[in-house]
């Protein structure tokens, strides 16, 4: 089993703050593991270090993906590598359909990988049918993206746009966040049915509900910056008795 | 330096009214000039270059060859010209009668119109319309519009446009107007007569392009008169698309009467001097305005998006929508007035502007003015500029989309609601692509 993902000993601010504190992780080929942890504990900005977002400064340390160095990699560049990151608050962008949008992303991945432009109308048709899976209707399809999306929408489109995108490593950031129980298992079926032994997912959660579904092969404790603890699935029950009282401060 | 106002030998002289009227326009214009920037109205948009450069009227041999390719067949004056540098003909993505100019003169033939629309040169029209000689500078205040003025001293090319009452035009009147930059700087006036009667529904379309010397200086000054009738409703659009030395100053003045409609929209991206200037009486009930408008525009350029919108009569309603782009060191100006009348009850007014701003150095200017004078109406304004949103460019880019098309996406949307104002979607598709 191949690393696809190799953090080690990473330090990241974002403004001047330091956030990720001395981070080493690495998760392997098809392997899905889980970040559970306090808030503010740099989670959601872990995820957009991995992303390349503008304004999240790596100051030591590497990110190695499929081998290589992640970090001279710009946003797009990592993007059409397989990364994906499903966010926390998904961005509303008014006057931008869903399926413009989506057909510009789908397009610029297939370009990177010197495959043709999709046909617009076979791109409607698969679009329509994924949408459909996860109670998207042709209707919101053509709305501007997220734009007066209810939470469970938003949550909804994204699982969306993954399915369409097919990524290698899915960063999933409170994917539960907002759902109700029946879409709960709806975007949790979406996300599992893009496992398989090649790709990896990072999942961050609260709560445990979310990984009955998706069940993880790793557990992390994630508290100032860094992991402290790890094991199996038994420890995000545990964390759900026992609380993060232990792990502030170390 | 000869200055703006010269000598030029004119058709209709003979017209003691007309000879009138064009010398009421020179006097209002020599005793305004050029405006400064101290002149409220133009205190935003520079007219330095009307001041610095000498402008000539093109001659009339430059005049007979729209394309100017020589290429003519025996007597016909006009150019069967298909060659492939050949610009006669430009292909519109929509059905209209293509009525052609160049260089601010009419370029023969007329296309053929259905029954009761009628388009003459204003000149031909002048001599058999009386309408002309009682519409014809009837809803310009020479004093207070210098170019108007200037337009009318010059008051010789252009069109009659007249749309008989009850007739609906099933495709678009397109005036499509090429510049043919030269080595000299050119100077044209170009003044239109659009009548729509009661009842009758048009649609005008105004496409300003250029061929050829880009770096060139020219200076078109643009007049319209338009008449909505009763019931009468016409959709005006306008591409202002000129060299980026020019200069391009434009006046639309609009009657409309009762339960009539005028909807109009300007986009600019060309000349470095651009003023789309917009002036609307509802002066009956129920009559109705939209102006709408889109730019986008960088370089140095300064382009100018001025509205007067008058309510004259109770239950009478305006809307605005302008939209701007501006990138490197251009500069947006938007000046928008709702003027509401004493008894003028009921009415509805309201603007909008909204700027994105794509580098440091790009400016909007921008001055709302509401004068309300009657108190049961609904009116409001707004104006915002803003910068494109790092949120929004990071969620495109992290779904592996290029920086560069994210933003020109993304300025596409800011565009697009002022778009959607435009009714005739062949037109809204035609200039979205414009603006691309
Ligand atoms: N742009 C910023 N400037 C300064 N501080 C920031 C910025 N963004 C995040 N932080 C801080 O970094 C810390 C980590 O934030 P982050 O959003 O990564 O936490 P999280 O683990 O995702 O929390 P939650 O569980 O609440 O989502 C917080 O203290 C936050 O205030
Ligand atoms: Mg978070």
């Amino acid at each position: 089993m191949s690393a696809l993902l190799e953090i080690e000993d990473l330090y990241a601010r974002v403004g001047d703050k330091e956030v990720i504190k001395n981070l080493n992780l690495t998760i392997n080929e098809g392997e899905v593991h889980a970040i559970m942890g306090p808030n503010g504990a740099g989670k959601s900005t872990l995820s957009y270090v991995l992303s390349g977002k503008p304004g999240y400064e790596v100051t030591s340390g590497s990110i190695r993906f499929k081998g290589k160095d992640l970090c001279s990699l710009s946003t797009e560049e990592r993007a059409r590598e397989g990364i994906f990151l499903c966010l926390q608050y998904p961005v509303e962008i008014p006057g931008v359909p869903v399926s413009t949008f989506l057909k510009h992303a789908v397009n610029a991945v297939r370009k990177h990988q010197n495959l043709p432009e999709l046909d617009t109308f076979e791109f409607l048709k698969t679009l329509r049918a994924e949408g459909k899976k996860l109670g998207i209707d042709n209707e919101m399809l053509k709305r501007p993206i997220n734009v007066g999306f209810s939470g469970g929408e938003k949550k909804r489109l994204e699982t969306l746009q993954m399915t369409i995108l097919k990524p290698v490593f899915s960063i999933l950031d409170e994917a539960d966040s907002g759902l109700d129980i029946d879409a709960l298992k709806v975007v949790a079926e979406g996300i599992n049915a893009l496992r398989n032994e090649h790709n990896s997912m990072l999942v961050i959660t609260h709560y445990q509900r979310l990984l009955q579904y998706i069940v993880p092969d790793v557990v992390h404790i994630f508290a100032d910056g860094h992991i402290v603890k790890s094991g199996d699935k038994s420890l995000a029950a545990e964390l759900e008795e026992t609380g993060y009282a232990a792990y502030r401060n170390e | 330096m000869p200055g703006l106002l010269q000598s030029k030998e004119m058709e209709g002289s003979e017209l003691i009214w007309l000879e009138a009227l064009r010398q009421k326009g020179e006097a209002a214009f020599e005793q305004s000039g050029i405006p400064t920037a101290k002149t409220e109205a133009w205190k935003y948009t520079k007219l330095r270059m009307l001041n610095a450069d000498d402008f000539e009227f093109p001659s009339s041999e430059e005049q007979t060859c729209h394309c100017g390719c020589h290429r003519h067949d025996g007597e016909d004056e006009h150019c069967h010209c298909e060659g492939h540098d050949c610009t006669c003909h430009v292909d519109f993505p929509f059905e209209g009668y293509v009525l052609r100019f160049k260089n601010g003169a009419f370029v023969a033939p007329h296309p053929k119109l259905p029954e009761g629309v009628e388009v003459m040169t204003l000149m031909e029209a002048a001599h058999l319309e009386e309408d002309v000689k009682a519409k014809l500078g009837k809803l310009i205040e020479l004093d207070n519009y210098p170019f108007a003025a200037l337009n009318t001293a010059y008051l010789e090319e252009g069109l009659f446009i007249n749309i008989r009452k009850g007739v609906k035009l099933e495709k678009p009147l397109i005036i499509d107007h090429l510049a043919r930059p030269q080595d000299k700087n050119l100077f044209w006036n170009l003044r239109h007569l659009i009548v729509v009667e009661n009842g009758a529904d048009a649609e005008i379309i105004e496409n300003y392009r250029y061929r050829g010397a880009e770096k060139s200086r020219y200076f078109a000054n643009i007049v319209s008169e338009i008449y909505v009738g009763r019931n009468a409703k016409l959709r005006h659009y306008k591409l202002q698309d000129e060299a980026f030395k020019a200069c391009h100053l434009a006046l639309s003045a609009v009657q409309v009467k009762a339960d009539g409609n005028y909807r109009h929209f300007c986009a600019q991206k060309g000349a470095d001097v651009g003023r789309n200037e917009v002036v609307v009486k509802l002066v009956e009930e129920g009559a109705e305005a939209r102006v709408d408008a889109a730019y986008k525009m960088s370089g140095w350029a300064t382009l100018d998006t001025t509205t007067d919108i008058r309510h004259l009569a109770p239950h009478t309603k305006s809307e605005q929508l302008v939209k701007g782009v501006v990138d490197g060191d251009a500069k947006g100006v938007f000046q928008g007035r709702i003027h509401i009348a004493p008894d003028s009850q009921q009415t509805e007014g309201r603007q909008l502007h909204q700027a994105l701003l794509l580098s440091d150095r790009a400016e909007v200017d921008v001055k709302p003015e509401l004068e309300i004078f009657a108190d049961d109406v609904k009116c409001s304004h707004g104006a915002a500029s803003g910068e494109l949103d790092e949120e929004q460019l990071f969620y495109m880019r992290s779904r592996g989309i290029d920086a560069d098309e994210a933003r020109q996406i993304l300025v596409e949307a800011f565009l697009d609601d002022a778009l959607m104002q435009v009714e005739d979607e062949a037109v809204r598709i035609w200039l979205k692509s414009v603006l691309q």
